[in-house]
């Protein structure tokens, strides 16, 4: 045996000691929420109709007027709009029963729910939608980008449940806007910060929507149960707890290991992983409808692009199916229009552009853009149909998919350079008009067809800087901003055809593809469906068989 | 004692300033406004006329010798400003996080500790036998795979087949044995190979024979002599990976969703968080720094041959 001195002694138990006090502090122990780790306590959880799902960020303060860090998801679970989005486009009543425009399109009167209360028991009203509305115009400038608030001159709370909201100048998707998520839905009055500035922070999540939040612990998970004041009818599960789990293939494995019950949302886990699972035919996997359009931004400013005969060589020059089908795994679909059809406004004919290189060299003949013997690259006045293409390097389908252009259209003599860039950069570059091509996306429901058309007339995106070539683009501002205004239905669907169909027609947007949500479920669950608003979360409805 | 303690603290000084220095100075070759990524984290749209409020906000508009002494004067009163992504001060960020990192860097420490310290020394005195034969393997194994794959091997093996521990999450102390297994594995592959040269080493030396001589047991030479010396430059490794696994236990993290200050940082890198970075790469020298300090002090007690001014022909 070793003969340790009372020293060595006196040394080692120090060292223990050390150590367990620091592992002890550092580890303070909390019961998990996981379904699997809460073994039933008692048959009254037993029977609790719970889920639990993953989501790669942490929820974040839940203030219903500000942005990051707070999730979309969550704050749809908690705060409810006026107005709800739903299929088509159509906007439902929510916490407004009804609203009347003025003929003028510039007064907004909205008859309030009367038997809504908030989670903790207070009641909603009109004097509390001013209250959040008041406190989101303390900060307009940070709302620029949602139509309504730019152009919002008052808002009165005429009674108690009727609210009045007067615009500067008509703008028809007024009530679209107030579908968004944020920061238009609305706080209890127990949640507003002493100043009543919001965007600040605010003292605690108190909303009116079917959900609470029962427990939270950052960066880990946030358990929603049941708000038991809910006005409408109440969810079917009792409780849903939403882990924070950053890595999609550790998503992956918690879930098949039965510790999730759903992973749900865009590009929360990879392609190949979302086929393998839907091929094991263990689980349910669905697709949604197409939330965006995944399109190339052609710079109509550079003198190549100006050309339309190259703009639509370059569109008929790839075969979109085949690069879809091989990089998206078929889980998104190939776009032949620039917004997908399920928007207002949207379903129009327009012919679209196929995929034929012989017809792509004869436009880039046409245009001038010769193929010299020997050569690769065509030329026109010694010059080389030479083209940069930008993308987010962090981004695999848009890597992927610069990489098949470039070999696409290197066989009609184009040459694509690619270029990775970090995501601010890309769009710094975008709003500079920096680039030839780029990739960009629309918003979805419920900011599109009208926030679409709104950034191809103005400046500070990137996107009418890009269209600023065509010839038309004054006539095309102009309709944009009529379409914007108008108070005519039978109008607004002419100009929004005229729009769409000139932009399809010059090619400067080309649609690649239709991004999709996915979810993968374990059969248990039932009755999921996706939300009609991309933002909005998937509970209304969901079930789980016991 | 005291004395060289304090001219070891005082020496921080200028690197930690250097540190800030290139921190400073990579953040404004950047080509990304620092203002344009507050917004673009933020989800806010970057008119002209809020990147020029938010350049005033963080004094960008300022000369860069101000800005330079104004970070310095915050960072030594521990202000690193709001965080981009969270909105909240960036101190406060990572002392709710640190916790959890030096819980996983500890326990990983420890972990590699128990194993590698008696593996190393079984495979130097059964040399070339199947003990040797195996830490060999082990090492060769840790040292080569990446420890995400091994991370995604072991939640594979262990939680979803086996279905013994939790995937991932820091619920209870299950929760701590995957992540650590997966840091430990590459400090057992060091450790026991160098504690192996080290014995080795040892055992040629002439003390070793005189005390052999002397008829002194075996076992006693081995772990009463020998060990001692031996350990000295795992300990010095030991000094260098606490403060690589207090700030690199990044992917492990990720991983294990282990919520941690690694994982912060990851998403502060992803989203341009500034402040964030500037305070990783303060503390990332700090620790470096306080961790070789107390190795160094652990060295002196363990080894009196060496003094405060070097190692002298004692």
């Amino acid at each position: 045996m070793i003969r340790t001195t009372k020293k060595t002694l006196l040394s080692i138990a120090a060292m223990i000691f050390l150590v367990s006090t620091v592992l002890m502090a550092c580890a303070k122990q909390e019961a998990s929420p996981s379904a699997s780790n809460g073994t039933a306590d008692n048959a009254a959880v037993a029977a609790e109709k719970a889920i639990t799902l993953s989501w790669p960020r942490d929820i974040g303060t839940m203030n219903p007027h500000t942005y990051n860090p707070s999730q979309l998801f969550a704050q749809s679970m908690i705060y409810e709009p006026l107005v709800s989005y739903k299929a088509g486009g159509k906007l439902e009543p929510m916490l407004a029963e009804s609203w009347t425009i003025s003929e003028d399109g510039k007064e907004y009167t909205f008859k309030l729910r009367q038997n809504v209360k908030f989670s903790d028991g207070t009641s909603f009203n009109a004097a509390i939608v001013k209250k959040n509305f008041d406190s989101v115009m303390k900060n307009s400038n940070l709302h620029s980008w949602l139509g309504v608030i730019n152009v919002l001159d008052k808002t009165e709370a005429i009674d108690e449940y009727t609210f009045k909201m007067t615009l500067k100048q008509a703008y028809y998707p007024a009530i679209q806007d107030l579908a968004v998520v944020r920061p238009v839905r609305f706080l209890g009055e127990a949640g507003f910060p002493d100043d009543g500035d919001t965007s600040k922070g605010i003292k605690k999540p108190v909303g009116t929507g079917p959900w609470l939040l029962a427990e939270y612990k950052k960066d880990e998970y946030a358990v929603f149960t049941r708000n038991p004041n809910y006005w409408g009818e109440s969810p079917k599960i009792d409780k849903i707890t939403v882990k924070i789990i950053p890595d999609p293939e550790t998503r992956v494995l918690a879930f098949e290991k039965g510790e999730l019950d759903l992973i749900y949302g865009e590009g929360v886990i990879s392609m190949d992983a979302f086929q393998q699972l839907r091929e094991s035919g263990k689980y349910t996997t669905q697709l949604s409808e197409p939330v965006a359009t995944r399109s190339l931004l052609l710079n109509t400013t550079n003198d190549k692009l100006s050309d339309l005969r190259v703009r639509l060589a370059l569109q008929s020059g790839f075969n979109k199916q085949a690069m879809v089908e091989g990089i998206t795994l078929g889980l998104e679909e190939k776009a032949d229009t620039i917004l997908s059809k399920n928007f207002p406004y949207t379903d129009i004919d327009v012919q679209p552009v196929a995929y034929n290189t012989d017809q792509a060299a004869a436009y880039l003949d046409e245009a001038g853009w010769k193929l010299p013997a020997g050569k690769a690259v065509r030329e026109k006045d010694g010059q080389a149909l030479e083209l940069e293409l930008i993308f987010d390097k962090t981004d695999p389908i848009q890597k992927a998919m610069a990489e098949t252009m470039q070999a696409e259209w290197s066989a009609i003599g184009v040459k694509l350079n690619i270029t990775g860039l970090e995501l601010t950069t890309q769009i710094e570059r975008r709003k500079a008009g920096n680039y030839d091509l780029d990739f960009w996306s629309n918003y979805g429901a419920p900011y599109d067809p009208h926030s679409f058309i709104n950034v191809v007339a103005e400046k500070g995106w990137g996107v009418a800087e890009a269209n600023a070539g065509l010839p038309m683009k004054q006539e095309l501002d102009q309709q944009i901003h009529e379409v914007l205004s108008s108070t005519d239905e039978t109008k607004r669907q002419q100009l929004y055809s005229s729009i769409l169909l000139t932009l399809q027609e010059q090619s400067a947007i080309v649609p690649i593809s239709y991004i999709k949500k996915t979810v993968v479920f374990q059969n248990k669950v039932t009755d999921f469906a996706f939300p009609a608003n991309r933002d909005e979360n998937p509970f209304e409805g969901i079930n789980i068989s016991q | 004692m005291i004395s060289y303690i304090g001219k070891r603290l005082l020496a921080i000084v200028p690197i930690i300033l250097f540190a800030i220095l290139i921190t400073f100075v990579l953040i404004h070759v950047s080509p990304v406004d620092p203002a344009e990524a507050y917004l673009t984290a933020a989800h806010i749209h970057p008119t002209e006329e809020l990147l020029a409020e938010k350049r005033h906000e963080f004094g960008l508009d300022q000369p860069l010798l101000v800005q330079y002494w104004h970070t310095v004067v915050k960072m030594a009163q521990l202000d690193f400003g709001l965080s981009f992504m969270t909105n909240e001060p960036v101190w406060e960020d990572v002392v709710s996080k640190m916790p959890a990192t030096v819980q996983l860097a500890v326990s990983s420490i420890l972990f590699g500790m128990l194993v590698s310290i008696p593996l190393g020394f079984l495979s130097a005195i059964y040399k070339n036998s199947v003990i040797d034969y195996f830490s060999r393997g082990l090492s060769y194994f840790g040292a080569s795979i990446p420890q995400f794959w091994l991370g995604y091997l072991l939640m594979f093996f262990f939680a979803v087949k086996l279905d013994l521990l939790p995937v991932e999450g820091k619920g209870s102390w299950d929760n701590l044995v995957l992540p650590t297994l997966t840091l430990s594995l590459a400090l057992i592959a060091i450790y026991t190979r160098l504690l192996r040269a080290s014995v080795l080493e040892q055992l040629q030396e002439s003390y070793v024979i005189y005390a052999k001589t002397r008829g002194i047991k075996q076992r006693i030479i081995m772990l009463k002599h020998v060990l001692k010396i031996a350990i000295s430059p795992v300990i010095t490794g030991l000094g260098m990976n606490f403060g690589k696994l207090l700030t690199g236990t990044i992917i492990v993290e990720q991983v294990f969703s282990w919520p941690g200050f690694g994982r912060y940082f990851v998403d502060a890198i992803f989203n341009r968080d500034i402040p964030v970075i500037q305070c990783y790469v303060f503390l990332a020298a700090c620790l470096f720094i306080i961790c070789n300090l107390i190795v160094d002090l652990i060295q002196l007690y363990m080894d009196p041959r060496i003094s405060l001014k070097g190692r002298t022909d004692q």
